[in-house]
């Protein structure tokens, strides 16, 4: 893999809860550009976290990250807000995006919650320098809120709500009077997203016009044990509460490739011959899941008497 | 051999007579009406829509010019909010320009329906001259281009912007001697 390695030239944490980084390359040379909307997946401490990039898009001298602290998460943010200090060497993926801004929108609206607002940062920098027509709703918790000052600089439509409430009663309003032609990107905790595009969809927004960043960063459900039988070898693996069939099939001595491990970059797709799947994965779409051929292993699980091909 | 068509950019609708029921996910609509034929299956999406959302607006445009569809599409889509739907139904080559004109304008893909009443008559450009000749001809059948009177053959591919079939000189691989005979 081409990795980067970097080192963390400063830390800000100015905002409770959430500790912004920049890493630069040692001799301090420009890094790869990216698409507005891109992550890193960041190495930390052994737990691949993907964070997005919040800085300068073009030829960065530094990539820019927003980690909110998760203590129930895996790790990875713990350790990037207790263990990492200035000078300390990060190893990175190159950025990637899911996320870009539709070229051909009229109108981008940019709906987001608590550190959801990361992705959309890049978004609005490429919309002021490209002088696009945006708007941005932010919800976040009083006192807790990354990035207002670059939201308010970057575009003169940014509506601000520390009230849950008042968000709502703008959200519905906001919605309903687009300009065909505008397209929707909605980042933050998968409550708030799911609430979003349920308000978007139940005012005829199209699938096409509706974008999202999911983190999965919320607790995943442990899940009820379950047993897998593998062709080539006839063996019989156990899958026990709260161990994902990855974990499982690497203790088994299987090397499979993996990335994300929260069911979004599809890197750990393995073919199933037999069973029934229970996909909780973000990848693979809805008729690839009711095919039921493949199954993503780092999140989704099965019923006793699962058959993989491998 | 004909490619399989649901492989190329030839969409069924304008291969076999079609007629999907209509997006109820919707908040409003415009349906078009490009022939007498397509009345029943307008009439049919009105009554889809009014029993699954009886409140959103359903707005009705029966013309046979195309020119003329093309201009209400415009004011039509000038005044849409995201939520809105387009409806078409008529002959297959006549959907296919208006579709063109409203791709134009950014409508997506998944605010277009499109029903066809029949799909005889192929718009085919030339890919030598860029005239647009309109006939009854099948795919991978030959005619003459109105505009440069080269022997096209109607390929299939359909472009979505200009709403017509790729026509190019059947024997334009197969030297000068050919073309002038």
């Amino acid at each position: 893999m081409n990795d980067l390695d970097l080192v963390v030239s400063t830390i800000d944490d100015g905002i409770p809860g959430v500790r912004t980084l920049r890493l630069a390359r040692e001799d301090g040379a420009a890094l790869p550009s990216f698409t507005p909307g891109s992550h890193i997946v960041i190495d930390c401490g052994g737990v691949l976290n993907a964070y997005s990039l919040t800085g300068e898009s073009v030829r960065p001298q530094a990539y820019v990250v927003s980690v909110l602290d998760c203590p129930g998460g895996s790790g990875g943010s713990a350790w990037i807000h207790r263990e990492l200090a200035v000078g300390d060497s990060v190893v990175t993926r190159p950025p990637r995006s899911a996320f870009a801004p539709v070229l051909s929108a009229k109108r981008h609206l940019l709906v987001a919650a608590g550190i959801g607002i990361t992705p959309m940062v890049s978004h609005l920098r490429a919309a002021r320098r490209w002088d696009r027509d945006t708007t941005v709703l932010y919800l976040h918790r009083e006192g807790r809120g990354a990035y207002i000052d670059d939201v308010k600089t970057l575009t003169d439509d940014a509506r601000i709500f520390t009230d849950r409430a008042v968000f709502g009663a703008e959200l519905l309003p906001t919605l309903a009077t687009q300009p065909l032609g505008a397209h929707l990107y909605v980042c933050g905790p998968s409550g708030f997203m799911d609430t979003v595009v349920e308000a978007a969809v139940q005012l005829g927004w199209p699938p096409s016009r509706i974008h999202l960043e999911r983190f999965g960063i919320d607790a995943i459900d442990p899940g009820e044990p379950f047993t897998v039988t593998l062709r080539s070898s006839g063996t019989t693996v156990t899958v026990d509460s709260g161990v994902s069939l990855l974990s499982a099939l690497q203790g088994a001595g299987h090397d499979i490739a993996n990335l994300c491990r929260q069911g979004v970059c599809g890197e750990c797709v393995i073919p199933v011959l037999a069973g029934q799947i229970i996909h909780r994965d973000l990848y693979l779409s809805d008729e690839e899941k009711s095919a039921g051929a493949t199954m993503m292993c780092c999140v989704s699980r099965a019923l006793d008497g699962l058959e993989l091909d491998l | 051999m004909k490619p399989e068509l649901g492989l190329t950019s030839v969409p069924e609708w304008a291969v076999a007579v079609t007629t999907p029921d209509a997006d109820l996910t919707g908040r409003s609509y415009t349906v078009f009406a490009l022939d007498s034929a397509a009345a029943d299956v307008v009439s049919s999406w009105r009554a889809q829509i009014a029993l699954r959302r009886p409140d959103v607006p359903v707005r009705v445009h029966t013309i046979a010019d195309p020119e003329a569809a093309a201009d209400v599409l415009c004011a039509e889509v000038a005044g849409a909010r995201v939520g809105w739907r387009l409806l078409i139904a008529g002959p297959a080559h006549a959907c296919m320009r208006l579709r063109a004109q409203a791709v134009r304008m950014g409508v997506a893909h998944d605010e277009l329906t499109l029903a066809s009443t029949t799909v005889a008559v192929r718009d085919v450009q030339c890919a030598h001259c860029r005239h647009v000749t309109t006939a009854k001809v099948d795919l991978e059948e030959l005619l003459p281009c109105a505009g440069c009177g080269v022997n096209l053959i109607v390929y299939y591919h359909v472009s979505r912007m200009l709403g017509a079939h790729l026509g190019f000189q059947i024997d334009a691989e197969a030297g000068p001697r050919v073309i002038a005979s």
